[in-house]
């Protein structure tokens, strides 16, 4: 007889336990470095630069996890870090790990560094990641939309190496492409006139009139009379249908000519860019004042919108509005990661939320810190929370010559309408990063100043102010590229070397589509007039040239559609107002006989008496 | 190479004496289950423990693991779209959320289409696979299983046994 049969294996709990001891031991182990590394691969892709953590210690029993050494990159500077935390706790809500949303009740951070220098250059993150990716759309986005001026300069004396191609000019297509409207127009409209035959309707009016004028209607019968009537009516309706069209003709012509009108003001348009072009050729410096702030600090102002831009980006990608379902990508294994759908519900926990944070270095920490920040609402699904993330931080921090001072809010709401980003920074007694300016040998060092910065995006649109002041700054020449004191780089470096006062205001407006970037600063009058007094009389001499080179090549076509044109609308504001006169001197003349006619005819009637 | 070893021991023993059909062929399903799934999810855990405490073969749910593990490479597309289909089915939206939000159960990774999508799978299939992996190993031991267990090159893995933590979990 069989042995009963066992359903449990109880002798196996042993060596369960036994495994799920080493699996405890293995996560005492291995557990704090597997998350400092996920952490560091998570927020390097969420922040699209490198993240560094030197330790992450998981407190289990406390429901804290406290980070040490956590550097965060620039993303467009890889040998600083924007954010240096020494020591970082998170104390987290147990009950909302249980459903595996991070609630974090309380941050604690000691030791807080900004902008600092790295001591390895950072590497660059994944270019398939999504910040790496939103990084280089709006790059692209940059170029595409912004172009500054050059402030490449030579020597003047390079006119005589100007030589134009015809096919670069601008002017050139823009008249053959005008000139072939203007045929267009000019054959259709002579076609038109031609197939009215206003001439030969007169001719044969005059002609019937003639006829008409020369009948005694008393001696004519009644048959007669009326078959003359009835060609007359006949030639009258006629007329008048040759009159409308002429009308029609005036008319199209009239609105086809202001486009003419405003084709010829695009040639125009495109003659000054083809002296603009000629003056690049020469690489003339432009003196118009606004020219040399955009030309100066507009990349440089515009790198710090970029940089906005793309956290507001980020923040939109990864804060979505509402409370839709909605996927994130699996988790990284060797197998398909897939997608993590998420199904949010109204008053549960959001997946991430930090509900308030507060940071306070006191003064004697690290020499001089004085420095306070607060922030709550950060959260990854808004809807759910239904508050703002804000973030306000004010300050000095301390640990070198002269403290750094902050003044930072942020605010960002992405519930209950459009989503809206903000944020404004203040930064004081900062040193500042030397400036390369494109296209000359010039490098600023703006040394120690202030830098003010804000920044909107509220929907498709887009707000920023950027601002630099800085009391004492350096110039410095590349000697080998400055050409003789009497190059345009040499008068130039003799302008800027006296100038040590920097203010700069560049403001951002519009939309993303279609945005405007401002950029003034107190160099730009400044430079303006001193190189118009130096170079004006070159100057003027050298764009009057390069003018002439132009006019050579294009003023002889400018000149012939001109003529085209104004024959052609001479033409026509001859022939037509004519024509039309005789078609109503012939239909009256026509109406007069016919009118002469049948009274005539009516008064030898006898009318018998009642 | 000890593993290897080892594993060839299983096989053979799974397919030859150690527990009835039945047994190995419900071992086989588990082992099945977690060669199907992402094996880091809190499932397996589940899965994992029954196989061990159950009274089924663990060496056929070894042996499971092993065969599907690699079509498991295969089909993950396939478990993707059917986990999304899962995930966005509109009659479905209320158990998920509902299940989203209570505690421990999102650790089991539900919420991912490959998960879900192979976890699926493998509970449409686990009765099938029982059936056939069951009838197979009756085959088995009926035709090749003598000739197999005589032959010189399974004495010689027989004799190469160094240790064996599976005859812990042997079925009774």
């Amino acid at each position: 007889m069989s042995a009963r049969f066992k359903v449990f294996r109880w002798r196996a709990i042993g060596p369960l336990l036994f495994f799920f001891a080493v699996f405890i031991v293995l996560w005492i182990l291995f557990a704090d470095g597997i998350a400092r590394r996920q952490s560091e691969d998570a927020l390097s892709d969420l922040l699209g630069t490198q993240v560094d953590i030197r330790h992450l210690r998981i407190r289990e029993a406390d429901a804290a996890v406290d980070i040490g050494g956590l550097a965060i990159a620039d993303p467009r500077d890889s040998t600083r870090n924007l954010i240096e935390a020494e020591d970082l706790t998170f104390d987290l809500d147990p009950v909302a790990l249980a459903e595996k949303k991070i609630v974090i009740d309380r941050v604690s951070l000691l030791g807080l560094g900004v902008l600092t220098r790295r001591e390895t250059p950072a590497r660059r993150v994944s270019a398939d990641g999504p910040t790496a990716q939103l990084i280089r759309q709006t790059d692209e986005w940059a170029r595409d939309k912004f172009t500054f001026p050059s402030l490449a300069l030579g020597r003047l004396d390079s006119l005589k190496q100007l030589v134009l191609n015809p096919e670069h000019l601008g002017t050139v297509k823009a008249v053959t492409a005008v000139v072939g409207r203007l045929d267009s127009l000019a054959g259709s409209a002579r076609r038109t006139l031609d197939q009215i035959a206003a001439g030969t309707l007169v001719d044969s009016a005059t002609a019937l009139a003639d006829r008409l004028a020369v009948l005694d209607p008393r001696k004519t019968s009644p048959l007669e009379i009326k078959n003359l009537v009835e060609g007359a009516d006949h030639l009258r309706r006629r007329l008048d249908g040759a009159g409308k069209e002429l009308a029609a003709v005036q008319k199209t012509v009239t609105a086809v000519s202001d486009g003419l009108t405003q084709s010829l003001a695009e040639v125009n348009a495109a003659r000054e860019r083809d002296y603009a072009f000629a003056r690049g050729l020469l690489k003339l410096p432009d003196l118009n004042a606004p020219q040399f702030g955009a030309g100066l600090f507009g990349p440089v102002s515009l790198a710090s919108f970029q940089r906005a831009l793309v956290y507001a980006q980020v923040a939109q990608r990864y804060v979505p509005p509402g409370l839709q379902p909605w996927n994130r990508p699996g988790p990284k294994r060797a197998r398909l990661a897939g997608s993590d759908v998420e199904f949010p519900r109204e008053r549960a926990y959001p997946r991430f939320l930090l509900r308030q944070g507060e940071v306070s270095l006191g003064a004697g920490e690290q020499d001089a810190h004085a420095f306070q920040a607060s922030f709550g609402g950060i959260t990854s699904q808004p809807a759910l929370y239904g508050k703002p993330a804000t973030l306000s931080a004010s300050g000095k921090l301390g640990g070198r010559e002269v403290p750094l001072g902050i003044q930072l809010g942020v605010y960002s709401l992405h519930a209950g309408g459009p989503s809206k980003d903000s944020m404004t920074l203040r930064l004081t007694d900062i040193e500042l990063p030397a400036i390369e300016v494109e296209g000359v040998p010039f490098t600023l060092t703006p040394g120690r100043g202030t830098v003010g910065f804000a920044f909107a995006m509220s929907g498709e649109r887009i707000a920023g102010t950027w601002t630099l002041a800085a009391p004492s700054v350096r110039w410095a020449a590349d000697t080998s590229r400055v050409h003789g004191e009497t190059s345009a780089e040499g008068l130039l470096w003799r302008v800027l070397r006296g100038l040590t006062d920097l203010k700069v205001r560049a403001d951002l407006g519009g939309t993303l589509a279609s945005p405007t970037l401002a950029v003034r600063s107190n160099l730009d009058d400044a430079v303006a007039g001193s190189l118009r007094a130096m170079l004006g009389e070159e100057l003027e001499k050298a764009e009057a040239k390069a003018r002439e080179a132009v006019d050579q090549l294009v003023g002889p076509q400018v000149a012939a559609l001109r003529g085209q044109y104004d024959t052609f609308m001479a033409d026509l504001a001859k022939r037509v107002p004519l024509e039309q006169g005789q078609l109503d001197a012939a239909d009256k003349r026509l109406a007069k006989e016919v009118k002469r006619l049948t009274t005539g005819a009516l008064g030898g009637i006898q009318i018998p008496k009642l | 190479m000890l593993v290897l070893l080892k594993m060839l021991q299983s096989l053979f023993k799974t397919l030859h004496s150690e527990g009835s059909p039945g047994q190995v062929a419900a071992g086989f399903v588990l082992g099945a289950g977690m060669g199907l799934t992402p094996i880091l999810a809190a499932h397996n855990l589940v899965l994992f423990a029954a196989l061990v405490l159950l009274n089924v073969s663990f060496a056929g749910g070894m042996l499971g693991l092993a065969s599907f593990t690699p079509l498991a490479f295969i089909f993950d597309p396939l478990f993707d779209r059917i986990g999304a289909a899962l995930l966005r089915s509109q009659a479905l939206q209320g158990a998920w959320t509902d299940w989203y939000n209570v505690p421990l159960v999102p650790y089991t990774g539900f919420n991912n289409t490959v998960t879900l999508g192979s976890f699926a799978a493998w509970l449409v299939l686990a009765v099938p696979i029982y059936f056939a992996a069951r009838r197979g190993i009756v085959y088995y031991r009926a035709t090749w299983g003598a000739r197999v267990m005589a032959s010189r090159w399974m004495k010689g893995l027989k004799a190469s046994k160094a240790y064996n933590v599976y005859n812990w979990f042997r079925p009774e």
